[in-house]
């Protein structure tokens, strides 16, 4: 079947040199595109890959100055984690929603979360806060909690957790965010500079 | 279905179509990868300064291209208007208010001048007005040393970069005049290529060392506060461990009470200033505001200098620190309203009544020295012996002291009531086991009755009472402002053009 397939997509014999070159070109390019998006990156559970792109440094940093930065990575929260697939098609999902907008250049001044991720955030906030907030004890205090809790979101009270309740691409301008800097490895910098 | 090789045997077209096809791809793949660099170039333009300054840049508005937010907020200090019960932004000549610290201070530079300062951004301007440091000219010197300058100006850490604090210190007031010419601002309290809050002045960071602590180790809330402490201390000008300069020094070796750093300066034997009345061996508390604020609850809870005088703010969807320094009751909502939920006229008047309350009695400590100063004076023309004043003398120099230190620490009635109601009381205790002894050696002296109170009820008569020439010293202060000041002025002018980063 490969075989088949490759045996298609041969070139007529005195055309092969160009091809090869072609397909170089066109193959090199591509893996440039992947090195300076920091593609590899988006494999792992780093908040440093969210800032890749930068308007996402004020949530960064007003997470980098909260509690949560001790216990939780943006992924955490922000994507599912009912089951592994889930988790990757989620992720997938939105990662290539966000990248899309940032190259169309449409984002908005002030981000806010789709429905969709708000539900996922609610979820995280139960997964890992679950004892605090099905403990029968609390009935004791307060009869009408689980009513109470269970037909909101978390945030809807506890609204600076964790990003702070002032929301904008220039909420925080000279926080110290861990942005990409330039795509140049430094032995090439050093050799610009001699 | 045939290879393609042999389709575009049959069909040359398809070879072209291909080839097209894949420039499209590459042109296409190509704008893709040069708009991710685009926006990642964003990334690092965004956080580029707009000027680029030496770490020892003095002049504020080079440093507020970079920081519009805080540097227009700071600007704010120049506000007079607000006025609190006792305090505010505008300027009050305080002589005038409480004529009796003529006569605490006679025979020093307060009982010439003395008010409550204005904002950080004229901290120059007023020191060059203040009758205190002179009328300096071309050949009369101001009375004051240059350490008074150490204060002022983002200028003190340049030209301590330049030539040593030791060296900075030494000559008098008007030899670095020129020098100094830009108020309180950024390069006293940021490092220039972090911003992390920095202490620019040695004599915090050498006190720090003596009391085997260091200051490096400061968290950065604590910092919020240090900074501040680097000036809004007690301090004094010791003359040995640097032979010919008067080095800024703060007593902190024994602690920060008041009984402790009495202690200190009695163990080297230091005086400001002999009195002219009684001739005591006088302390002058500068403000020691850092020391009273850390024995408040504020302090114990971890609550910052910072936290309420320059508390957060946001504007524009942009949240910073407020760097308009100045009274928290100038801003409730954003400072006590952070943590305590009562209406602001509430808040307000919790603190005035505590000031009400700790003024109340060191007014009374205040009288009681008043007396302490004329009683003394009387037993010197009664022909009193050096033997018989000599612990009468202590005690004046005592009970002025922590009246002093309750008064000068400003804030202190609210940053710490209970302390510094505590200092004004033991005061008291002093000033009264003083006034007996007073009152035995009067009788001894054959004078067994009041000695009468002065009549000082105006500034004007104080002075008069303490014999001060304030016609000739106002004359003297006109004359340096209107030749050596705009000398100064000029000199820095020029010495400012010649920096490599110009104002646009």
């Amino acid at each position: 079947m490969t075989k088949k397939f490759i045996d298609f997509l041969k070139p007529p014999e005195h055309w092969r040199v160009p091809v090869l070159l072609a397909a170089g070109v066109f193959i090199g390019l591509g893996v440039y595109v992947l090195y300076v998006s920091r593609a590899h990156s988006y494999l792992s559970d780093d908040p440093k890959t969210c800032v890749n792109c930068h308007i996402m440094a004020p949530q960064y940093a007003t997470w980098s100055h909260s509690a949560h930065r001790e216990v939780a990575t943006c992924n955490d929260c922000h994507v599912p984690h009912d089951n592994v697939f889930n988790t990757y098609y989620f992720k997938a999902k939105d990662g290539m929603r966000h990248a899309s907008v940032f190259t169309m250049r449409a984002e908005p001044q002030v981000i806010f979360i789709k429905e969709e991720g708000q539900h996922v955030v609610q979820q995280n906030c139960v997964r890992c806060h679950e004892q605090l907030i099905t403990d029968d004890k609390l009935l004791a205090h307060k009869p009408d909690v689980h009513q109470n809790i269970s037909d909101r979101f978390c945030w809807e009270c506890h609204r600076e957790t964790p990003h702070g309740r002032v929301n904008s691409l220039s909420s925080v301008p000279h926080a110290r965010v861990p942005v990409p800097e330039s795509p140049l490895p430094d032995w090439l910098k050093d050799l610009n500079k001699k | 279905m045939k290879p393609i090789r042999e389709q575009i045997k049959e069909k040359p077209w398809l070879g072209w179509a291909i080839f097209l096809l894949t420039i499209v791809v590459v042109f296409l793949l190509g704008l893709l990868a040069s708009s991710v660099m685009e926006r990642r170039a964003e990334a690092v333009f965004a956080y580029t300064p707009k000027v680029e300054h030496s770490p020892t840049e003095p002049r504020n508005e080079v440093w507020g291209q970079n920081f519009p937010k805080e540097y227009q907020s700071y600007m704010k200090t120049k506000d007079t208007t607000f006025a609190s019960k006792y305090n505010g932004g505008a300027m009050i000549d305080m002589l005038e208010v409480d004529p009796r610290l003529v006569v605490l201070w006679a025979g020093y530079g307060f009982a010439k001048d003395y008010n409550q300062g204005r904002g950080h951004s004229y901290a120059v301007e007023d020191i060059h007005k203040t009758l205190r440091t002179g009328g300096p000219t071309e050949d009369r010197q101001s009375p004051m040393p240059n350490t008074c300058w150490t204060c002022k100006s983002p200028d003190v850490p340049r030209l301590m970069a330049e030539m040593g604090p030791a060296e900075f210190y030494k000559g008098k007031w008007d030899e670095k005049g020129h020098e100094v010419m830009n108020s309180i601002g950024c390069a006293d309290c940021h490092d220039s290529e972090t911003m992390n809050l920095k202490i620019t002045r040695p004599a915090l960071v050498e006190a720090f060392e003596r009391m085997g602590k260091d200051i490096n180790e400061a968290s950065h809330q604590e910092m919020r506060s240090l900074v501040c402490a680097q000036c809004h201390v007690e301090y004094y000008f010791n003359k040995k461990t640097h032979p010919g300069s008067p080095y800024l020094t703060f007593p902190w070796d024994k602690g920060m009470s008041a009984e402790a750093m009495e202690e200190y300066y009695d163990e080297i034997e230091f005086s400001d200033w002999t009195h002219k009345l009684s001739r005591a061996p006088m302390l002058k508390a500068q403000h020691p505001g850092y020391e009273v604020y850390l024995t408040g609850v504020h302090a114990k809870r971890g609550v910052s200098c910072a936290d309420c005088h320059m508390p957060y703010k946001s504007e524009g969807g942009t949240k910073f620190t407020d760097h308009h320094i100045q009274s928290p009751l100038n801003n409730v909502a954003n400072s006590c309203q952070v943590c305590h939920r009562e209406e602001t006229a509430s808040l307000v008047e919790d603190v005035y009544e505590r000031q009400d309350r700790i003024i109340e009695n060191r007014d009374k400590l205040e009288e009681l020295i008043v007396r302490m100063h004329v009683e003394a004076k009387t037993a010197w023309d009664l022909g009193a012996t050096e033997e018989q004043m000599k612990d009468i003398l202590m005690d004046i120099r005592h009970a002025q002291w922590r009246w002093d230190y309750a008064a000068a620490s400003h804030g202190g009635s609210f940053h710490s009531p209970v302390e510094t109601g505590r200092v004004i009381s033991t005061g008291i205790t002093v000033a009264q086991e003083g006034r007996i002894k007073l009152a035995r050696l009067l009788a001894d002296l054959g004078h067994n009755k009041e000695v009468p109170y002065p009549d000082i009820t105006t500034k004007a008569k104080a002075q008069e009472f303490i014999g001060l020439p304030v016609d000739k010293l106002k004359a003297e202060k006109k004359e340096f402002l209107e030749t050596l000041l705009p000398k100064w002025k000029e000199e820095a002018k020029k010495r400012e053009a010649g920096y490599a980063t110009s104002m646009k």
